[in-house]
C-alpha cells in the first residue's frame, strides 16, 4: 500500500470527504442513470448541435453563448446515457476539486460543496413532462459547465504573480470588473458570478493583509456593483436578441408557459448560483471537534437525499411514454407493447395511441386492442405543474405514423418554432418529406443531421431511400405511414390540437380498398363508438375480404351493437362467428343482466367483470362509458 | 531551417486568396453544377460577391475573366469565396459585358476543368438594400420573428426590428407587412400584432404608432401600398384563416372570409374606405408610380349558408379566385373611379395576387396560383408580367420553377424584378433576382449572394417578403421598440 494511500486512511477528516464524495457519486448515479436515463436519453434526443459556424454563430450572438454552444455538443454524449451520466459527474467532481482548492475549504467541511451541485442534479430529475417544453436545448450541461467556470475564473490567480503586494492587490481588484467584461457573451450570468466571486475573493485577502477597510470592503463592492450593474448594459446595448429587462438574466432556466409560471422548479438554480458565494466563508466555521462537523454533514447529506427523492420526478406514466416514444421511432413494435402491458394504472392518451400504432404495424388493430388497457387519465390529473396534451409531445411522429404527414410536418414546425431545432424534429421532419416525396426537403434536412455527431449514421441510412426509390417502397418502416398517406383522404381542416380525434375522426370515414389501411379505418370506428362508421367499415371490410373472417374484436362489435344497443337494420347471418366470441358475449351480458338484478350500478358490474371480460370490446365500451380522446 | 521556410510557403500558398491553378487535369465537356446556380446568369453591376460550392469534392479553384483582367480565387473545401474588393473591380470592367468563369474540382485527389461559363454583367444598378422576414417556415407560431435589411452591394445585414425585443414567453408579436415608399425609408412601416398590437409608422422620419382600426372596418389594417409621393397609405382590411390538407404537400391554404380596401392619411390621421362591396374581396393595394392608379386583386364570392361562414369555405376554397383590377385616383379631390378589370385570371381557373406596376407604367408584375392569396405555399405558382400596352402576359419560363413562387416586385429603374421562391428545398423561402431587359425579356434568376454559400443551404429560416431599398432603415430597432411601447394613436373616419 503506497504511502499517501496510508496517510489518507490515518486522516480521519479525509475519510469521511471520501465517504462523502462516493456518497454524492452513489446519489447522482443512482438518480440520473438508474431511475432518468430514459429522461437523459430524451433531453438529448430533442437537444441540438451541429459543427456548422453558423450554429456557432447563432450560439454565441447571445450572452452565454460559449456554455450553449459547449453545453449542446456535451449533452448530445447522453445519446449513450451511461457514459454522458459519467461525464457529468466527472465534470461536477472536478467543479467540487476546484471550489476546494480554490476556497481552501477544510476536509471535514468540503461536502458542503457538494450542494449546488446536487441543486444542479435536481434541476435535471425534477423536470417531468417541462422536458417537452424545454427552450434551452444545452439544459443539462449549460449550468454545470457555467458554475466550474465561474469557479475556475475565479482563482486568485493574482496571488501568484510575480509582483509586489500593492500591484497584485490592483490586479486583484481589476479583474472584478475585467472578468466579467470579458466573459459576459461567452458565459452570460455565470461571468457575473465570477465576479462575484472574484471580488469576495480579494475582500478576504485584502483584509487578510491588513489593508484599510475602504481598500478591502469598499472598493471590491464598488467595483462589483458597478461592474454588475453597468457590463450586462453596455455589452447588449445594440442586441436586439432580448428583452431590455434581460441582460442581468440572460441563461437564468425560467419555467413559464403562457401565463403560468413554476418558481419551484427554478429554486435549484438560485441554490447553484447562490451557494458558491459562501465557499469563501466555510474555511471560518470552527467546531472542537470531528464528530461535530461530521454530524453536520451527516444531515446535509440526509437532507440531500430526501430532497433529491422528493423532487424526483417518478410518474410511471412519463417514464413508460419516453420509452414508448423511442420504441415506436425505431419500430420496435414489440417493445412498446411490453410497455403498454406493463402499464398497470389508467394510462395516458399518448401510450394508448403508440400502442394502436403498433398494433396496426403487426395488422392486430381488431383483434388485440382490447387485450391492452385502454383505461385512460386526463392531462389535469398528472402529478405537474403543467397539463401537458399530445399536441405537445409527440403530435408528430403520431401524426407520422398514421400517415398523416402534412400535420406532422406542421406539429414539428411550430415545435421548432416554439422550443428550436432538435435531432427528433428533424428526424421527424425529414421522414415526412420522404412520405410526401418531397425529396429536395429530405435532402436538406440530411444534409444538416449529417453535421451531427450521433444522427450521422441515421442521416447516411436515410439518404439510401432518397435516392432508391424502390429500396424506400420496400422497406418495413416506412410500410404503414406511406400505405396510409396514400390510403387516407385528402381533406382540408384544422386539428386544434386535438390530435386524437383529428386521426380518428378522419379515419372512421375514410373508405378505402387495401385491407391493412381499411382494418385501421373500422378500428377507428370502433374506438370512436360511431355505428354508422362502423357498420359501413364493416361492408367495406366484407366487399374486400371476401371469405375471411371478422377480426375478434370486430365480432364482439357486432354482436354487441345489435343485442345489446339494439342497432337496426342488420343482418348478422351472414357472419360466421367464433365459438369462443360468442360464448363470452353470452355469459358477458347474461353477467350483466344477473347482477343488474342483485342491484349493482355500471362501476360494480364492471368491477366484478373485469377479471374475465376486460379484453373484450364489450367490457371496454360497458366500463369505460365516455370516449375519452385527446 | 529549410523545413520550416518550406513550411510556411506551403501555409502562405495554401492561404492565399488567389491560388494557383492546378497544372495537370481532366478536361470535362460540362459546365459545373455550382450551388447556387450562377452558371449564365445576368447580374447587376453593384452585386455582392457570387460565392458558391461544388458538391462532393476537396477542392475548388476557379478562374473569373474580365476582357482586362484574370483572377483565380479559391476557398475553404469545396467552397469558392471571392474577395469583396477584387469582385467589385471585375464587375466594373465586365459593365455591360461578361465574366468569364472557370470552374476546377479536386476530387480523389485529381483535377476536372469544367466548361467555362459566363456572368453577364447587366449596365444597370440593382436598388442597394433589401429588407425582409425571417422566421422559420411555421404555420401559427411566431416566437422569434425578425425584420432585417440587408446591404446587396456587400453581406451586411442588420436588424431592423426583432420580437426578442418585446416577447415574453411563448406569447410572441408578430411583425409583418414591412413597406417603403417609392423606395425609400423616411417614409415607411409595419405592423405589430398580439403583443402590443399597432402599426408602426415612419413618416418623414418621425415614429408613430397607430391602432388603424375603426368601427367600420373588418380588421385592423393588413397588406398595404405607400402612394409614391402622398403621405398616403392604401391598405386592405381582412379577416384571414388557414386550414391545412392532409395529403397535398401545398400543405396550408391561407383563405380571406372577407376583405376591403380603406386608404389611411398619415398627416391627417384618417381612414376613408375605398371599397367594401361584401361579395367582392380586395386585397394587395398597389399605386401604381405615378400614384394614379390603385391596383388590386380581388376574388368575387357570395355566401349561401351565413356570412362569413368557414365550413362553406373549407368547401369552396378552391371557388376563390382572384382577378386584378385598377382604381384611378384622383389626387385633388382624394376621389376613386370605378373598379377596371385588367387581368382576368379567374376565366383561366387561376388566381392573380400581389400587382407591382413598373416604374413606366407598362407592366404589372403578380404571382398567379391556382387559388388563394398565398401562393408561396402552392407549387404551381408563378411570376407573371402583364403588359398593359398590349394586355398580354410575356413569357416569364425563365424566372419560373416547378415549386412556388410568389411576392415579386420591381427595382426602382425598372431592370431587376425580385421575388421570393421555394425552388432549392420546397419548404424555405428565399430571394431571387431576374433582369428584366428593356424588350421586356426576363433572364435567369440568381439566388441573393451570401458570404458562405452554404448558408442559405443550412438556414432553416425562411427569407420571405422581400423589399427592395435605396437605403437603409436609419431608425434604430431600440427607437422601434421604445415607440411600440407607447399607447397606439386611434384614427378617425
Amino acid at each position: 500500500m503506497g504511502t499517501s494511500v496510508r496517510k489518507v486512511l490515518k486522516n480521519k477528516r479525509l475519510l469521511w470527504l471520501l465517504a462523502y464524495v462516493i456518497f454524492f457519486v452513489a446519489l447522482a448515479w443512482y438518480f440520473l442513470y438508474m431511475k432518468n436515463a430514459d429522461t437523459m436519453y430524451f433531453l438529448q434526443d430533442r437537444g441540438w448541435w451541429n459543427s456548422t459556424s453558423l450554429f456557432f454563430k447563432d450560439c454565441i450572438s447571445v450572452p452565454g453563448g460559449l456554455l450553449a454552444w459547449a453545453g449542446s455538443f456535451l449533452t448530445q454524449i447522453f445519446y449513450y446515457p451511461a457514459l454522458g451520466c459519467l461525464l457529468l459527474i466527472l465534470l461536477w467532481l472536478l467543479t467540487f476539486g476546484l471550489a476546494k482548492y480554490s476556497f481552501k475549504v477544510p476536509s471535514e467541511w468540503s461536502f458542503l460543496l457538494f450542494i449546488p451541485l446536487a441543486a444542479l442534479l435536481c434541476s435535471i430529475i425534477q423536470l417531468g413532462y417541462w422536458v417537452y417544453l424545454l427552450k434551452d436545448v444545452d439544459y443539462v450541461f449549460y449550468h454545470s459547465l457555467g458554475l466550474f467556470a465561474a469557479l475556475l475564473l475565479s482563482l486568485p490567480f493574482w496571488r501568484y504573480l510575480p509582483v509586489k503586494v500593492e500591484i497584485q492587490g490592483g490586479g486583484a481588484l481589476a479583474w472584478i470588473p475585467l472578468v466579467a467584461a470579458l466573459f459576459y457573451y461567452p458565459l452570460g450570468i455565470y461571468a457575473m458570478l465570477a465576479a462575484v466571486l472574484s471580488a469576495i475573493q480579494t475582500s478576504i485577502c485584502l483584509s487578510k493583509r491588513k489593508s484599510n477597510t475602504f481598500s478591502a470592503f469598499f472598493l471590491p463592492v464598488f467595483l462589483l456593483v458597478l461592474t454588475l450593474g453597468l457590463v450586462p448594459l453596455l455589452e447588449t446595448s445594440g442586441t436586439t436578441q432580448m428583452r431590455p429587462d434581460q441582460p442581468w438574466t440572460y441563461g437564468f432556466h425560467k419555467f413559464e408557459l403562457d401565463t403560468l409560471r413554476d418558481y419551484s422548479l427554478e429554486i435549484p438554480f438560485y441554490v447553484a448560483i447562490l451557494a458558491p458565494v459562501f465557499f469563501p466563508f466555510i474555511r471560518l466555521i470552527k467546531v472542537k471537534k470531528l464528530w461535530q462537523s461530521q454530524g453536520i454533514m451527516f444531515l446535509v447529506a440526509l437532507a440531500m437525499l430526501l430532497c433529491l427523492s422528493k423532487r424526483d420526478f417518478k410518474d410511471y406514466n412519463f417514464h413508460a411514454e419516453l420509452r414508448m416514444q423511442r420504441a415506436v421511432e425505431e419500430c420496435r413494435w414489440n417493445d412498446v407493447l411490453r410497455e403498454a402491458a406493463l402499464a398497470k394504472g389508467p394510462v395516458t392518451r399518448e401510450m394508448i395511441m403508440f400502442r394502436d400504432i403498433a398494433l396496426i404495424n403487426r395488422g392486430e388493430l381488431c383483434t388485440k386492442r382490447y387485450i391492452y388497457n385502454n383505461e385512460s387519465i386526463l392531462p389535469e390529473t398528472v402529478s405537474d405543474s403543467i397539463h401537458i396534451r399530445i399536441a405537445d409531445q409527440a403530435a408528430d411522429l403520431i401524426y407520422y405514423n398514421y400517415g398523416e404527414t402534412i400535420f406532422g410536418i406542421r406539429r414539428a414546425m411550430e415545435r421548432c418554432m416554439h422550443y428550436g431545432y432538435s435531432y427528433y424534429t428533424m428526424r421527424m421532419l425529414a421522414q415526412c418529406a420522404l412520405v410526401n416525396g418531397e425529396k429536395d426537403n429530405v435532402k436538406k434536412y440530411l444534409r444538416i443531421l449529417s453535421r451531427t455527431t450521433f444522427q450521422k449514421k441515421w442521416a447516411m441510412e436515410m439518404k439510401r431511400f432518397v435516392d432508391d426509390e424502390n429500396l424506400f417502397r420496400t422497406d418495413n418502416r416506412f410500410r404503414m405511414p406511406f400505405k396510409l398517406y396514400n390510403e387516407g383522404s385528402e381533406l382540408v381542416g384544422v386539428d386544434d390540437k386535438y390530435v386524437e380525434l383529428t386521426i380518428l375522426n378522419k379515419w372512421m370515414y375514410s373508405l378505402t380498398n387495401d385491407p391493412e389501411a381499411q382494418e385501421v379505418a373500422l378500428g377507428c370506428a370502433m374506438i370512436m363508438r360511431n355505428s354508422k362508421c362502423f357498420w359501413s367499415q364493416v361492408q367495406q371490410y366484407y366487399n374486400i375480404n371476401q371469405g375471411k373472417s371478422f377480426p375478434t374484436h370486430v365480432q364482439e362489435a357486432m354482436l354487441y351493437e345489435v343485442y345489446a344497443l339494439n342497432f337496426q337494420g342488420v343482418n348478422l347471418s351472414f357472419v360466421k362467428f367464433d365459438e369462443r366470441v360468442l360464448e363470452r358475449y353470452k355469459s358477458f351480458i347474461s353477467k350483466v343482466k344477473q347482477y343488474q338484478s342483485q342491484g349493482m350500478d355500471d362501476k360494480q358490474i364492471g368491477s366484478l367483470l373485469r377479471s374475465e371480460f376486460c379484453d373484450t370490446y364489450m367490457w371496454d365500451y360497458y366500463v369505460l362509458r365516455e370516449i375519452q380522446t385527446n | 531551417m529549410k523545413y520550416r521556410i518550406l513550411l510556411l510557403l506551403l501555409l502562405v500558398t495554401s492561404c492565399s486568396k488567389h491560388p494557383s491553378l492546378p497544372t495537370s487535369f481532366t478536361e470535362v465537356n460540362e459546365t459545373p453544377h455550382i450551388f447556387p446556380d450562377y452558371v449564365d446568369v445576368m447580374v447587376p453591376p453593384n452585386i455582392a460577391p457570387l460565392n458558391f460550392l461544388v458538391d462532393d469534392v476537396e477542392d475548388v479553384v476557379a478562374e473569373i475573366k474580365s476582357q482586362a483582367s484574370r483572377v483565380t480565387f479559391g476557398g475553404k473545401k469545396n467552397k469558392m469565396q471571392i474577395d469583396e474588393k477584387e469582385w467589385h473591380e471585375l464587375l466594373a470592367e465586365a459593365k455591360g459585358k461578361s465574366l468569364s468563369v472557370r470552374v476546377y474540382t479536386k476530387k480523389d485527389g485529381k483535377w476536372l476543368a469544367y466548361k467555362p461559363f459566363s456572368i453577364d454583367v447587366a449596365e444597370e444598378d440593382i436598388d442597394p438594400y433589401v429588407s425582409f422576414r425571417v422566421l422559420p417556415p411555421t404555420f401559427v407560431g411566431y416566437d422569434e420573428l425578425s425584420i432585417r435589411q440587408r446591404n446587396l452591394t456587400s453581406f451586411e445585414e442588420t436588424t431592423i426590428y426583432n420580437n426578442r425585443q418585446i416577447s415574453h414567453g411563448l406569447e410572441g408579436q408578430c411583425i409583418n407587412c414591412h413597406s417603403y415608399q417609392n423606395y425609400g425609408t423616411s417614409n415607411m412601416m409595419f405592423h405589430t400584432r398580439m403583443q402590443n398590437p399597432g402599426t408602426m409608422i415612419v413618416s418623414d422620419g418621425e415614429l408613430i404608432f397607430v391602432n388603424l382600426k375603426t368601427d367600420g372596418m373588418i380588421s385592423a389594417a393588413a397588406y398595404n401600398s405607400w402612394h409614391p409621393h402622398l403621405p398616403i397609405i392604401a391598405f386592405s382590411t381582412d379577416h384571414t384563416m388557414q386550414s391545412f390538407h392532409t395529403r397535398d404537400i401545398t400543405k396550408v391554404e391561407v383563405m380571406e372570409s372577407a376583405s376591403d380596401l380603406v386608404i389611411y392619411d398619415v398627416k391627417k390621421n384618417r381612414v376613408q374606405v375605398v371599397l367594401n362591396d361584401s361579395t367582392e374581396w380586395e386585397l394587395f393595394p398597389s399605386w401604381s408610380p405615378d400614384g394614379k392608379y390603385l391596383y388590386y386583386c380581388s376574388a368575387h364570392y357570395e355566401y349561401h349558408q351565413g356570412y362569413e361562414d368557414t365550413d362553406e369555405l373549407l368547401k369552396n376554397y378552391k371557388q376563390l379566385q382572384y382577378n386584378l383590377y385598377r382604381l384611378s385616383f384622383d389626387a385633388d379631390s382624394m376621389a376613386f373611379g370605378e373598379p377596371e378589370l385588367i387581368y382576368d385570371a379567374r376565366s383561366k381557373n387561376r388566381s392573380a395576387v400581389q400587382p407591382r406596376v413598373s416604374q413606366d407604367g407598362r407592366y404589372v408584375l403578380f404571382a398567379e396560383g391556382p387559388n388563394g392569396l398565398f401562393h408561396i405555399w402552392h407549387t404551381s405558382a408563378e411570376i407573371e408580367i402583364l403588359d398593359l400596352q398590349t394586355g398580354e402576359l410575356l413569357d416569364t419560363k425563365a424566372m419560373n420553377s416547378s415549386l412556388p413562387e410568389s411576392y415579386p416586385s420591381f427595382s426602382s429603374n425598372d431592370r431587376w424584378i425580385m421575388f421570393e421562391s421555394r425552388r432549392d428545398d420546397g419548404n424555405y423561402t428565399r430571394t431571387y433576382f431576374a433582369y428584366f431587359d428593356k424588350q421586356g425579356k426576363v433572364h435567369k434568376p440568381f439566388m441573393m449572394p451570401a458570404e458562405d454559400p452554404e448558408y442559405f443551404r443550412l438556414l432553416l429560416r425562411s427569407w420571405s417578403r422581400p423589399e427592395l431599398m435605396k437605403e437603409p432603415v436609419r431608425i434604430t430597432p431600440r427607437q422601434f421598440y421604445e415607440k411600440i411601447l407607447t399607447e397606439p394613436l386611434k384614427v378617425s373616419n
